[in-house]
């Protein structure tokens, strides 16, 4: 995102804070009534032509009396919140830089004011200063000041520890500088939404501390004063009432809707998490599903699943909806273990995540179909059948594993309910425990007895792993798929994993397995077929000691070379980065990197996957060139 | 490229020289439980010699990284005494030390992490050009343009912020910034461990020749032998704190003397081998808060005997090797 169209998004809010300041500033030149004029014969006027919001209880005109009180209400809050943010900022930033004894003096020190009731410091404050626009702005600036200094702490001390403030002190920069430049910029955001709360708070803190008579001194105008001066003739003009408080209201909420903004506009990396969050497919398909979802009869040698043709996007049937995942076909024997390999942004994951209907929210399949037929012999087109039909079959046919054991348990949860609750999720209610135990035994979890009562973070990396593997073959899969599973942990430890992986496909009546890395020598350990992907589509399949042997796609080939091993004095690089989605170039996707291209691969469409030996595919339009 | 320079560099005075190096973190109790230190460096000795690349390698938690931020002083030690070009950093005030960094640099592992998102990668690479003075500010966006054009990069992307680039481009940036200021020595705390293969191999490979061309020193801490016996002339490898092995490149993969560096290599899948056939490592590396006595691999070790539990096998020479040295109590019975 550009910086002018950044800034767009703040426009609106910005220009109505900015109307507001202006009218506060103006009041004194606007031709208004003199808001503490009293007219007693005409008190509570309803609005008219010559008062438009009507008079109050001394028949002082409202409208004058709300953009008078403006001033007041305006300049005390943004004043103490910035006084309050100034100091509050200061403080913490020391605090959580230098840590000790500096932290004891700002942080701590002005955390003790947090002890004290709101109220009885403001009555204090009133009662040593005397009532006013400025003790008020006082109080409230030592009132909201710890806030600020507890929050730029807290921030502070993530921050600390990054790396690119590292590499300043790697780079000799002083304190001051570090401070300024680099931890202030990047604690930002979280005191500006802050300062609009403050702000907000303040201005309902003001109007309230002026209704109990301790802050803005009468006749002055202030929104306080006047719901304090509506609050007593209520029932017979309630409109008095309105007034003052939807001025108080409105601002506040103005206020936060620009503070708001301005935090999306200053983060340089613009907006994020459209891609967050996975959704289930919708509900409402769970009632004609009967008819589609009728199981088809099937021969045994079809495959176990056999996906065709799949296509995701990004953004669903827009016109700018980005293609992530184009035609992917492959299918997985029943026993076999087939790698997806790929570098980032292929859409291996993706690829998997259809398959167990765990698709994130923003992006959905288009076309294509994957099928998978249950230990029944019956088959499934899991893009259109119900979530319901879904649901039965995860867990009891399809499990899935992930890269990060430690993020995909529950925290709270000791292991051994997380691993029941797979088994009871399909029916099963007595003997839990010891098929829990005798799982946890199965996937080499040491001492399962005592540690079935663990909790996730009393593990390792690599028990916390055979937890989730013990949760994913608790009902007996036929088909696993294992995104990454080993690629946070350390190889001694992968090397267990994938051994257990091995010795439990070999036990478990046949299981399947999809296993989804970025490393070949990963594939080489445990795959019996590979699926080469780039880019977003499928561009070799074959046997794994075939594909590495002799690679038929050009992609294949200078991947393998540009892996690090054995003697060689330099690595084969394949020059450039691979294109993003809103890029594609036409014809070969990977023609631009490829040292074999022809001036044809370029052009046109994307090539077809074609059979060039029995058992193997490629998309390479040289190679099914000559094999034409 | 392996013993190349090692022999005529061991007898020079070593650019680089760790004696002793502890690092303990303190690990508050509550109120009522007792605080107890954790120590991730349990006594490491090392050396590195001017433009010697030396790979130190090992699992989590054994202390490579700690070792590296210690070895530039960006993390304070507990015990012993760090000597760069013959200055003790520990005698060193703020401002010698802050301008002794202009020396030695660091490459991080998170491209993602190293580089602030909120400046421009241009104004990022300049910051230890105006740090240390290096150059007139006129000639600043010159010297930033000559820094991004040697790691492979268009000068006219300066004005880019870092989320603009790709994770390979941003490490290639986190590198110019670590040459800007001319060091001598760099440490690069696994810096293509969060690269895909393709671009992996472009970054190894722009290290590989910056390090020829500049003759910089380098301690590059990776996890991944691989790599690290394709970059280095030396390799150490570290166990809970400590190093159990240090040896030439060629060596050190062709005879392990170690039986975790052994482990270490056969548990490291390769593209034309299946390690189905060798032996597997049980357990997991044991909390540094509690190593084991004696030896801290003897609960994983396939040798271990009753000694092993005894003592703490110091780093020793191995028989009939000058520059390899080895901690372990059996080494001459496991090497037959």
């Amino acid at each position: 995102m550009s910086g002018a169209r950044r800034w767009r998004i703040a426009r609106v809010p910005a220009a109505l804070v900015a109307g507001l300041l202006l009218c506060a500033l103006l009041t004194p030149i606007l031709p208004l009534p003199d808001p503490v004029k009293q007219e007693i014969a005409n008190r509570l006027a309803t609005p008219s032509a010559e008062h438009w919001l009507g008079t109050d209880e001394y028949g002082r005109d409202n409208l004058s009396r709300i953009l008078w009180g403006a001033r007041v209400s305006l300049s005390v809050a943004l004043a103490a919140s910035a006084i309050a943010a100034l100091i509050g900022t200061t403080l913490g930033l020391l605090g959580g830089y230098f840590r000790g004894l500096v932290e004891l003096l700002t942080v701590r020190a002005s955390e003790v004011v947090l002890c004290l009731p709101p109220l009885l410091l403001a009555l204090l404050v009133v009662t040593l200063l005397g009532p006013g626009a400025t003790t008020l702005t006082l109080a409230l600036s030592i009132l909201f000041a710890p806030a600020f200094a507890r929050l730029a702490y807290g921030e502070t001390l993530s921050a600390r520890e990054l790396d690119y403030v590292a590499a300043q002190h790697a780079l000799g920069a002083g304190s001051p500088r570090i401070l300024i430049r680099t931890i202030l910029p990047n604690i930002a955001s979280p005191l500006i939404v802050q300062f609009s709360l403050t702000v907000a708070s303040a201005m309902v803190l003001e109007s309230g501390l002026s209704f109990l008579g301790l802050g803005v001194v009468p006749p002055s105008p202030s929104w306080g004063l006047m719901i304090r001066g509506a609050r007593a003739s209520m029932e017979m003009a309630p409109l008095q009432l309105v007034w003052p408080c939807l001025a108080l209201t409105g601002t506040v909420l103005l206020l936060n809707q620009l503070c708001d903004r301005l935090r999306d506009v200053l983060d340089p990396r613009g907006q994020y998490g459209a891609m967050a969050g996975r959704s289930r497919r919708p509900a409402t398909q769970s009632n004609p599903a009967r008819s589609t979802d009728s199981p088809k009869a099937s021969d045994t040698h079809e495959p176990l699943l056999a996906v065709q043709g799949l296509t995701l996007r990004a953004g669903g049937d827009a016109p700018d909806a980005l293609e992530l995942v184009r035609e992917v076909s492959f299918d997985v024997q029943a026993g076999e273990t087939l790698a997806v390999v790929g570098e980032s942004g292929s859409g291996k994951t993706l690829t998997v995540l259809s398959v167990m209907g765990l698709l994130p929210d923003a992006v959905k399949p288009v076309g294509g179909s994957i099928r998978l037929r249950d230990r029944d012999g019956a088959t499934y087109d899991l893009l259109s059948c119900s979530e319901e039909s879904i649901r039965s079959l995860r867990g009891r046919e399809i499990a899935m594993i992930f890269q990060d054991p430690a993020s995909s348990l529950n925290p709270l949860l000791r292991i051994g309910e997380q691993v029941a609750e797979s088994l009871t999720a399909h029916g099963l209610r007595e003997g839990v425990r010891p098929r829990v135990l005798s799982l946890l035994k199965a996937v080499g979890l040491p001492d399962p007895e005592q540690q079935i009562d663990a909790f996730p973070h009393q593990l390792s990396g690599g028990q916390r792993q055979r937890v989730m593997i013990a949760a994913a073959i608790a009902n007996d899969p036929s088909l696993l798929l294992a995104d990454e599973p080993t690629t946070a942990l350390d190889v001694t430890v992968q090397a267990q994993i994938l051994e257990l992986l091995n010795r439990l496909r070999a036990s478990h009546r046949g299981m399947s397995m999809i296993f989804v890395t970025h490393n070949l020598a990963v594939v080489n350990e445990i795959a019996d077929r590979v699926c080469v992907m780039y880019a977003g589509e499928v561009v070799e399949v074959g046997p794994v000691s075939a594909v590495f042997k002799d690679p038929r796609h050009p992609y294949t080939a200078a991947l393998i070379r540009s892996t690090p091993e054995g003697e060689m004095e330099r690595l084969n690089t394949i020059s450039g980065t691979v294109p993003q989605p809103d890029a594609m170039p036409s014809g070969c996707r990977f023609a631009a990197r490829c040292d074999q291209a022809k001036s044809s691969c370029a052009s046109g469409g994307s090539p077809e996957l074609l059979e060039v030996r029995p058992g193997r595919l490629s998309r390479c339009p040289v190679i099914n060139q000559e094999f034409a | 490229m392996t013993a190349r320079n090692s022999v005529a560099a061991q007898a020079a005075p070593a650019l680089v020289e760790g004696k002793g190096l502890v690092r303990s973190f303190s690990r508050k109790g509550g109120w009522f439980s007792r605080s107890g230190a954790v120590r991730a460096l349990r006594g490491v000795d090392l050396s590195i010699h001017r433009g010697e690349a030396v790979g130190v390698v090992g699992e989590s938690g054994c202390g490579k990284s700690t070792l590296g931020r210690v070895v530039l002083g960006l993390a304070p030690l507990t015990e012993g005494q760090i000597h760069f070009d013959g200055q003790s950093l520990a005698d060193l005030s703020g401002p010698a030390l802050r301008t002794l960094r202009r020396r030695m640099q660091i490459v991080f592992q998170d491209p993602y992490g190293s580089l602030d998102p909120r400046r421009t990668v241009g104004a990022q690479i300049a910051d230890g050009l105006i740090i240390h003075r290096l150059c007139a500010p006129g000639e600043v966006p010159e010297k930033v343009a000559a820094l991004l054009e040697q790691v492979g990069l268009d000068p006219v992307q300066a004005r880019r912020l870092p989320h603009e680039f790709s994770g390979g481009q941003r490490q290639r940036i986190a590198v110019a910034r670590a040459l800007a200021t001319r060091p001598d020595f760099i440490v690069a705390d696994e810096p293509v461990s969060a690269l895909d293969v393709s671009v992996q191999a472009q970054v190894v490979n722009l290290f590989s020749d910056l390090q020829a061309e500049l003759g910089l020193a380098m301690m590059f801490i990776s996890h991944d032998l691989h790599v690290v016996r394709h970059l280095c002339d030396r390799v150490v490898v570290m166990y809970l704190g400590l190093v159990v092995e240090e040896a030439p490149a060629a060596d050190l993969f062709q005879s392990p003397a170690h039986p975790y560096t052994r482990a270490l290599l056969a548990a490291t899948p390769a593209l034309t081998r299946r390690s189905s056939e060798v032996p597997r490592l049980v357990g997991e590396v044991p909390s540094v808060a509690a190593p084991p006595s004696g030896c801290g691999f003897r609960t994983r070790c396939p040798h271990a005997q009753a000694q092993c539990s005894q003592s703490i096998p110091g780093l020793r020479p191995v028989p009939g090797a000058a520059l390899r040295k080895v901690a372990c109590h059996l080494a001459e019975q496991i090497a037959t």
